[in-house]
């Protein structure tokens, strides 16, 4: 689902299902296009008292890749996922205590981390963790011609020259986390930014409308 | 060997070009005549009995800014780097310890050998010299005084071409000195190479190879010893010797290892002498512009007082 | 006493200094720290460069060895990074294998470096299919005081700026290798990545960027590492990461972004002059 002009773009296909897993505290399963997620969160329960804070929770976040085994990039995806649940989780309010993600990647067509990030954040808002404010991830590809494609699909990811991934809270629209793949122009980064931060609006409507059809249920 | 998922890997089968080169299909006869020119002189421009003390020795104190102290050491070519922290206390223990403990881990960089690369996983060699350096080490440092702790050392060699083991003692000697830690003497240590009835002071990498390796004929003297010393209290702390030699040979050997410690001494003497004179006179100067920011204060407040009492 | 104020109360330290606009070790908060380099210190390697920004001190050191090449990209050679946190740069790196923390470095490093497509594998490759060489450049970390990874970016490319390949022959026939190491060729890098890490950090209401953090304002803006690090190459941006600490406003960020550009100038020229006077 590529862009059609500035103002009227759509997002790539979202499904979600909340609370899909029965024994964690809080889950969600997210479809976004073809990739798709599972998060499940536990917390806050008990750790270690030498991974203890006495200021904030601690976080504890494991990524299981689809092919089972370790690798280094695995753990630069729990960092980015970390630091950015960080952000969002009132921390403060469970001291000494620590809260786990755990994530399972079931399928990769582009955009994983993305789908990741938004994936914790409704497994979060699922687990009825207390909030600073939400996070959306948007992704966006530059493709060979220079031109920008919000939310690419696998083709488009293949082909793309550069890859920018940007994270925004919810209240300011502010950047939280950030990175990207390939070169690019400042002024790429620049249009990148801002039309990807317009989009997050998009990603923030539809956890509303999860969330509302969810609490209507129970 | 299992694959390591915690860094990135290269080919598994993989090999340094070296191989591949006229250097490395010498004979170990070809390699030992390489050693010494007609002249008795070394490749290196040593003669036998010539330890790089002197103008090849380098080493400084207050390398690393987030130990507690640290030093360098420089043979020529042979750099090692040691970093001592503050005094732990120690996990996992079951009885109380009354001599505080040692944790020695000494480390090769995977670009310090000339030969091959380094893999990052432990090898033999490295827990080897991680025990021999324990050993060197404990009999110098006053551990009574830290019962149920642990001090950390740690020792990085990034390049090596010989003696490795000596210079790490020095440098954790020094290390330690610059850490404050309270010790009997200083440490100092120094290596040989005996190769027949040639006896190579401080071998370079090549002579310690050379030393070690093992011609078919037996009855020759070879081999590899490495003596850490305490100087002032004329005591040996550590003797290790690798390969086979007879007992004047040995004898021989600590004379001469004895002499070239004593040697190191005035080095390592110096350097710490040295920090102590410039950290005084840190101290001084942080007291003088002390003294600057407190009369300047002291006028600014009789200005102040003035203004107030005018009204 | 400011010791003991220090670990006493110590958001209230790090504050004090940030209200008078100064950081703790007497920096403004654009200014950056020395930067001394040297190349070639380590003889037993095929290039090596030391790089000292400020107290971080980090050593890259380059082996060769030769390999077939993958089945899937038979004209392409190996190029393997790795960055090394020693238990000695900092009392929080305990022995072992590396910490989550070092493979996070790790994996920036070689991100940032790909992207920047500075070497092109295919110059690696010596005969299709056949025989290609692998660069094994181990960048570590002596002193941790910050900003790990713009002093490995540039230990990496100072030190492969200064690699020569020997030469190699390879006979078709009888699959015989032999290497002539007077013969060298130096490879072929295009552009000069730069990479500038900043922390942030929140003073109500405004965020505060930090240029160059050291290890102690990493550690007060709450991330592990630095919070935001651009880097710049050949007049295009080859990886702009931001992970925790405070969020950024869009003011803040051009700022961050002219900055990371200015600094990229200084380091082109520091490499520059210091491979030049080793040439000499």
């Amino acid at each position: 689902m590529g862009v059609e002009d500035e103002n009227n773009f759509k997002l790539r296909p979202m499904k979600c299902e909340l609370n899909y897993l029965s024994k964690s505290d809080g889950s969600a399963i997210l479809a976004q296009g073809e990739t798709v997620v599972l998060v499940s969160v536990n917390g806050p329960l008990d750790i270690k008292s030498n991974s203890q804070s006495i200021e904030k929770a601690t976080l504890e976040v494991l990524f299981c890749g689809k092919g089972g085994k370790p690798s280094v990039a695995d753990r630069f995806k729990e960092n980015v996922i970390k630091q950015t649940c960080e952000t969002a989780i009132l921390g403060c309010l469970y001291p000494r205590t620590g809260i786990s993600l755990t994530i399972q990647e079931l399928e990769d067509y582009g955009g994983l981390l993305t789908c990741t990030v938004n994936c914790a954040c409704l497994a979060l808002l699922n687990s009825g963790m207390a909030m600073r404010h939400m996070v959306a991830a948007i992704s966006c590809a530059v493709n060979e011609v220079g031109n920008l494609v919000l939310e690419p699909s696998y083709e488009q990811v293949q082909s793309s020259r550069a890859l920018l991934h940007f994270v925004f809270e919810s209240r300011e629209k502010n950047l939280v986390t950030g990175f990207t793949e390939g070169s690019f122009s400042e002024d790429t980064y620049e249009e990148a930014l801002a039309r990807c931060r317009l989009a997050s609006e998009l990603v923030f409507d539809f956890y509303r409308d999860i969330v509302r059809k969810y609490s209507n249920v129970i | 060997m299992p694959l390591d998922y915690r860094r990135f890997n290269g080919p598994e089968d993989s090999i340094p070009y070296n191989y591949y080169t006229k250097e490395y299909l010498k004979s170990y006869h070809e390699l030992h005549r390489e050693l010494i020119d007609e002249n008795g002189v070394r490749k290196d421009g040593r003669t036998l009995d010539e330890a790089r003390s002197l103008c090849m020795f380098f080493a400084r104190t207050d390398m690393i800014s987030q130990a507690k102290g640290s030093a360098y050491i420089e043979l020529k070519k042979t750099k090692v780097v040691c970093s001592v922290f503050d005094p732990r206390e120690i996990m996992h223990q079951n009885e109380f310890s009354a001599l505080g403990q040692l944790f020695c881990e000494v480390k090769f960089a995977p670009f310090s050998c000339p030969r091959q690369r380094r893999p990052h996983a432990p090898d033999a060699e490295e827990k080897a010299l991680s025990v021999a350096l324990r050993k060197a080490l404990e009999p110098t440092v006053c551990r009574h005084l830290f019962p149920n702790y642990q001090l950390d050392i740690f020792v990085y060699i990034l390049e090596h071409d010989g003696a490795c083991l000596a210079a790490a003692i020095n440098a954790a000697g020094l290390a330690l000195a610059d850490a404050a830690v309270p010790m009997y003497d200083i440490i100092t240590a120094c290596s040989l190479a005996v190769i027949g009835d040639q006896m190579f002071v401080d071998p370079t990498e090549a002579e310690e190879n050379l030393a070690i390796m093992n011609p078919e004929k037996d009855g020759i003297n070879n081999g590899l010893i490495t003596m850490a010393v305490m100087p002032e209290l004329r005591q040996i702390s550590d003797f290790r010797q690798i390969g086979s030699m007879d007992v004047n040979c040995i004898m021989k050997a600590t004379e001469v290892l004895q002499k070239e410690c004593e040697k190191i001494l005035p080095n390592i003497q110096q350097i710490l002498v040295l920090n102590v004179v410039n950290s005084f006179e840190q101290q001084k100067q942080l007291e003088k512009e002390a003294k600057e920011r407190e009369a300047a204060l002291n006028a600014k407040m009789e200005e102040w007082k003035t203004l107030l009492n005018a009204g | 006493m400011a010791e003991v104020y220090k670990l006493i109360h110590p958001v209230k330290y790090f504050n004090d200094y940030i209200n008078r606009n100064v950081r703790p070790d007497g920096r403004k908060f654009e200014d950056q720290r020395n930067i001394k380099l040297n190349v070639n210190a380590i003889k037993s390697t095929d290039a090596s460069a030391v790089v000292k920004c400020g107290n971080t001190t980090v050593v890259c050191g380059i082996k060769l060895e030769l390999a077939k090449p993958k089945a899937e990209e038979p004209d392409f050679g190996f190029l393997v990074t790795n960055v090394e946190l020693l238990p000695l740069c900092s009392s929080k790196f305990r022995p072992g294998p590396p910490s989550d923390h070092a493979q996070v470095i790790s994996n920036i490093v070689a991100d940032i470096f790909a992207n920047s497509k500075s070497v092109n594998l295919k110059d690696l490759c010596i005969v299709p299919d056949k025989l290609a060489w692998v660069v094994y450049c181990d960048m570590v970390c002596l002193d941790n005081d910050g900003s790990v990874v713009d002093a490995c970016i540039m230990t990496l490319i100072t030190s492969l700026k200064s690699l020569t390949l020997p030469k190699v022959n390879y006979d078709v026939e009888t699959e015989e290798i032999s290497v002539d190491t007077s013969i060298r060729t130096p490879l072929n890098i295009n552009g000069l990545p730069v990479a500038t890490s900043f922390a942030v950090y929140q003073q109500s209401p405004r965020s505060i960027v930090l240029i160059d953090p050291s290890a102690y304002e990493e550690e007060m803006c709450g991330g592990t590492g630095a919070n935001l690090i651009i880097c710049w190459n050949n007049g295009q941006f080859c990886g702009i990461q931001k992970f925790g600490g405070s969020n950024l406003s869009n003011e803040a960020e051009k700022k961050t972004l002219i900055i990371a550009k200015e600094r990229s100038k200084l380091v082109e020229k520091v490499i520059e002059t210091c491979l030049k006077n080793e040439i000499k």
